[in-house]
């Protein structure tokens, strides 16, 4: 624990009386370092402030600010008496490996208990479940961009191996081997790749540089140094050289088919199947499918996905067939560049293809990352409307309720909605007399896992606006004592409760039975207003001991808030009161932070796909230098030979993005409902704009890249083949 | 047909210029056959090129049909090919993916002619590959490709053929049909053929013969057929 002014935590700070506050605690009553509080019955001294707790969360809240005492000094506080309500936490510390087997145990042996297990590694919590799908979706991200580079080495190496066809045949007339040759090419693109990932090594050092200063004050309480480790570097560096390689060999074999002859004339290699190259292409394979189980972490994970990645290519592939397919008859078309850019892209063993499979796999990723992307930030979100509540009141008692009113009205904004009071009870669930579900006592409850929990409850009118009523019919306005509850959805649904059922409450001691008489859903991202799995009609439980919790919009002004909060204090010294906003600007940072993480990680596949692009333009460009020639010889000017550029790799792209559009979705589908657990959004804007960057991106390389067919006179071409 | 003033090609070869066609007047009159011979790295390709306007002269003028091509842009100049010239090459130089007959209508389709795939047809039948329309140029040997890049050259008519070396990747007896071809074209159609060879039997049955050496026309020979101006 870390105390502020440099104050060292030991324990004596709390002997004989002593305890240490949150700062808040300190502007809320007005204190110091120094002066006492009464906490119950007992006068403690405030010795320190607290600056940070170890295991708290980013974000992180509690009701009222926090206090530290000593165990055996809360007993003579009086509070923990009889009827109190107390939780208890026990923090161990374990050796690491021992730690999930030893939750899994205690979770079991607690299972019908009220005692909670997590580890610091625990999901449990929202949060931690969505840095844990953060994470998830890095390591995922990771993987794409490394494979997306592979891809770019492979057309590279191809157009490297095309370029070199020459020299390779000259230098095989003066009697170099293949196999020298080979191993010539592959020590070049070792050391490519290991320039390479040490430029990369290079950019991650500064960008670790750069990150303190850009996040910094958005993790309050959090220290975190950002450095580059050994492992990490070693690994950067290892990966780097391992896909340059892995995704070099299988095109730099074609150096071995590269015949002297080739100088005197051209000729056209019989197609053979290999033997090499289809054992090499399977060490490739193996190879990437080894990286990915590293970079998983897990044989099951890499696994799936290299799976995945090899179903996604081929899917895409047959995919682009069928398109190339069903755009072959444009090239009857009487337009004579609509008709040659059609008749370039579904020629049999078109390089087109390649290209298409490989702008295909690099749009389907980036957009699939920026889809996801969106419903993740999307399940991050919180929407605060200027009317939504923004202060919320705890623990206001049956005989304060006109005070507190009185209080709230004199600071209610103008224009805002009067703040609400909803009457709050805890009850558990003792028994159930359904059809299909029936329940004794509560040890058969307990039986049923969390249907035993102790459950906040509210009685009211009519719904709420994040409610809507799915079977049966909410109750009229009178208050009756005959006793009906409407049940949520999804507990209705777990437990097989159904209308007519009759459930049995534990409320303080009394039991209370309430019929079924409606179904609600609930929107849970929406319940600021509250939300409730049991909601009783008015009538039956008015009586029962109970408080009330109060949503409201707080003044603006910061100072208006102090002095209601103040007069609050005055009127209801019990009354706890959560500022909203503060929680939600917690929130908030912790979003942006991902969001800027996810953000950064998406523009980096973007690089990498466009390095493809570029890589496989690259790959065609011979043939069009060569065809562009031949075309203006026969007649074609520069502007007829743009636009068949133009309208081949618009077409080209516009199939790729499409290709990759409709992936990316069934991608995010997928992920999203099994992967990520969370509600799919469809991004049809994000598609289309997907399908017209790729399109204009495809268009624009291919015909930039292509500048030198329209500006060369074709002889110096046509001489050179 | 053909008028050259003061034609010369320099190029820029290991920093140095290089001067590998030096100043030259021609005059090739409609309907001869002009035979350009020597050895290689004589400049032969280079006078066939600049006369198609497939490159551009260093000094002086080249007049093809009445126009003066030295002062037509790029776009003009591929228009005029279009529409006047037709280029056999040595080695064939056919659109890989393009079928045989796919190959023979691009010039017309380029020119915008409706009747392209009727007469690219007949043009097939005309160079005796009736049957091989549909064959992709890698499927045809040498002779054949050949044949149809005289069928390509023919299709929008062209007053003037050009052939660099168009038996010069052929064996004898197929170099033998080709020629046979290039000169019963030329005479059914009447028109003006330049060919650059170094096939003797070739240059035997050309009207006219200019022979190169290292850029410079050494010889000019009108043989019985025809003349030289």
């Amino acid at each position: 624990m870390k105390l502020a002014d440099g104050v060292r935590y030991e324990h004596a700070l709390l002997r004989g009386f002593g305890i240490l506050v949150r700062p808040e605690l300190l502007a809320q009553l007005g204190v110091a370092v120094g002066d006492g509080l009464t906490i119950g019955s007992q006068r403690f001294t405030i010795r320190g402030v607290i600056d940070s707790e170890p295991g708290r969360r980013l974000g992180a809240f509690s009701i009222g600010p926090r206090v530290f005492v000593d165990l055996a000094d809360l007993q003579k506080t009086g509070l923990m008496s009889f009827g109190s309500r107390a939780m208890t936490q026990m923090l161990v510390r374990v050796p690491e490996p021992q730690l999930d087997a030893l939750v899994a145990g205690l979770r079991k042996d607690f299972a019908n208990a009220f005692a909670r297990v997590r580890s610091y590694k625990a999901t449990e919590d929202d949060i931690g479940e969505d840095f844990a799908r953060a994470e998830d979706y890095l390591s995922l991200v990771g993987l794409v961009i490394v494979i997306l580079g592979g891809i770019g080495v492979s057309s590279v190496t191809r157009v490297f191996v095309q370029q070199k066809m020459k020299s390779i045949a000259v230098l095989k007339c003066v009697g170099a081997r293949s196999m020298q040759l080979l191993s010539v090419y592959v020590a070049q693109v070792a050391m490519l790749g290991l320039a390479g990932s040490l430029l990369g090594v290079g950019l991650a050092a500064l960008a670790m540089r750069a990150i303190p200063s850009l996040l910094s004050g958005t993790t309050p309480g959090v220290d975190i140094t950002y450095a580059l480790t050994l492992p990490a570097v070693a690994q950067g560096l290892g990966i780097g050289l391992l896909v340059s390689l892995l995704f070099s060999l299988v095109p730099l074999l074609e150096v071995r088919h590269v015949k002297p002859s080739l100088l005197l004339r051209d000729e056209v290699r019989p197609h053979r199947t290999d033997v090499t190259q289809v054992l090499v292409t399977l060490f490739v394979v193996a190879g990437l499918v080894a990286l990915t189980v590293w970079q998983a972490g897990s044989w099951r994970v890499g696994l799936i996905v290299a799976a995945g990645f090899a179903g996604t290519a081929v899917v895409l592939h047959v995919a682009g067939s069928l398109l190339i397919r069903a755009i072959a008859p444009l090239a009857r078309s009487k337009s004579f560049a609509l008709r040659h850019a059609v008749l370039q892209l579904s020629r049999p063993g078109s390089q087109m293809r390649i290209v298409l499979l490989a702008v295909g796999l690099g749009s389907f990723f980036i957009i699939g990352v920026r889809s996801l992307q969106h419903n993740l930030v999307a399940e991050f979100q919180v929407n605060v409307t200027p009317e939504s509540p923004d202060m919320f009141l705890l623990d206001v008692q049956s005989d304060q309720v006109g005070a507190v009113r009185s209080v709230l009205a004199r600071y209610q904004p103008s224009g805002s909605a009067p703040a609400r009071l909803l009457p709050v009870l805890r009850a558990r669930v003792v028994g159930v007399e359904g059809r299909e579900l029936r329940l004794e006592d509560y040890e058969d409850v307990r039986g049923r896992g969390s249907l035993a929990r102790e459950y906040t409850i509210t009685y009211r009118q009519t719904l709420e606006p994040n409610e809507r009523i799915v079977a049966g019919a909410l109750w009229d306005a009178t208050p009756s004592a005959a006793g009906e509850v409407s049940v949520e959805q999804s507990i209705s649904e777990r437990f097989r409760i159904g209308l007519g059922d009759t459930i049995r409450f534990d409320v303080f001691g009394r039991i209370v039975s309430a019929k079924v008489t409606s179904i609600r859903y609930v929107e849970w991202s929406d319940s600021r207003a509250g939300g409730f799995m049991f909601v009783f009609r008015p009538g039956l439980l008015e009586k029962a001991p109970h408080g009330f919790i109060g949503f409201l919009r707080g003044p603006d002004e910061a100072a208006a808030r102090a002095r209601m909060q103040a007069d609050l204090v005055g009127v209801a010294p019990n009354v706890s009161v959560i500022d909203g906003r503060e929680i939600l600007s917690a929130i908030q940072s912790v979003v942006d932070n991902v969001t800027l993480a996810v953000t950064v990680v998406g523009t980096l596949v973007l690089f990498s796909g466009l390095l493809i692009l570029v890589g496989a333009v690259a790959m065609t460009k011979f043939r069009r230098v060569y065809e562009g020639a031949i075309f203006k010889t026969l007649g074609a000017t520069r502007q007829l030979i743009a636009a068949v550029l133009l309208l081949e790799y618009g077409l080209l792209g516009v199939l790729a993005g499409g290709i990759g559009a409709g992936g990316a979705m069934a991608l995010t589908w997928g992920i999203s409902r099994y992967a990520l657990d969370m509600p799919f959004h469809p991004l049809v804007g994000l598609s289309a704009a997907g399908v017209a960057v790729t399109t204009v991106l495809v268009a624009a390389i291919g015909v930039i890249s292509s500048w030198e067919v329209l500006q060369h006179k074709p002889l110096a071409t046509l001489r050179a083949e | 047909m053909i008028e050259l003033r003061g034609v010369s090609k320099t190029v820029l070869s290991g920093g140095q210029p290089l001067t590998i066609l030096h100043p030259l007047d021609l005059d090739v009159p409609d309907g001869q056959c002009l035979a350009i011979i020597g050895p290689s790295g004589s400049g032969k390709s280079t006078l066939l090129g600049l006369v198609a306007g497939l490159d551009s002269p260093s000094t002086g003028r080249i007049t093809i049909a009445g126009h003066d091509i030295t002062s037509l842009n790029e776009d003009a100049l591929a228009r005029l090919r279009g529409e006047k010239i037709g280029f056999v090459f040595q080695f064939f130089h056919l659109v890989p993916s393009l079928t045989a007959i796919e190959n023979i209508q691009v010039p017309m389709e380029i020119a915008g002619r409706r009747d392209a795939a009727a007469r690219a047809q007949a043009l097939l039948d005309e160079v005796g590959l009736h049957d091989r329309g549909h064959h992709y140029p890698a499927q045809l040997s040498g002779g054949e490709q050949q044949r149809i890049a005289i069928a390509r050259a023919l299709a929008n008519d062209p007053p003037l053929i050009l052939a660099d070396e168009p038996t010069g990747n052929l064996d004898s007896s197929n170099g033998r049909h080709i020629l046979d071809l290039l000169l019963r074209v030329r005479r059914s159609r009447g028109v003006t053929l330049v060919v650059v060879t170094h096939d003797p039997s070739v240059a035997a049955v050309a009207d006219a013969r200019l022979v190169l050496r290292d850029g410079r026309p050494v010889a000019e020979e009108t043989t019985a057929h025809g003349g030289l101006t």
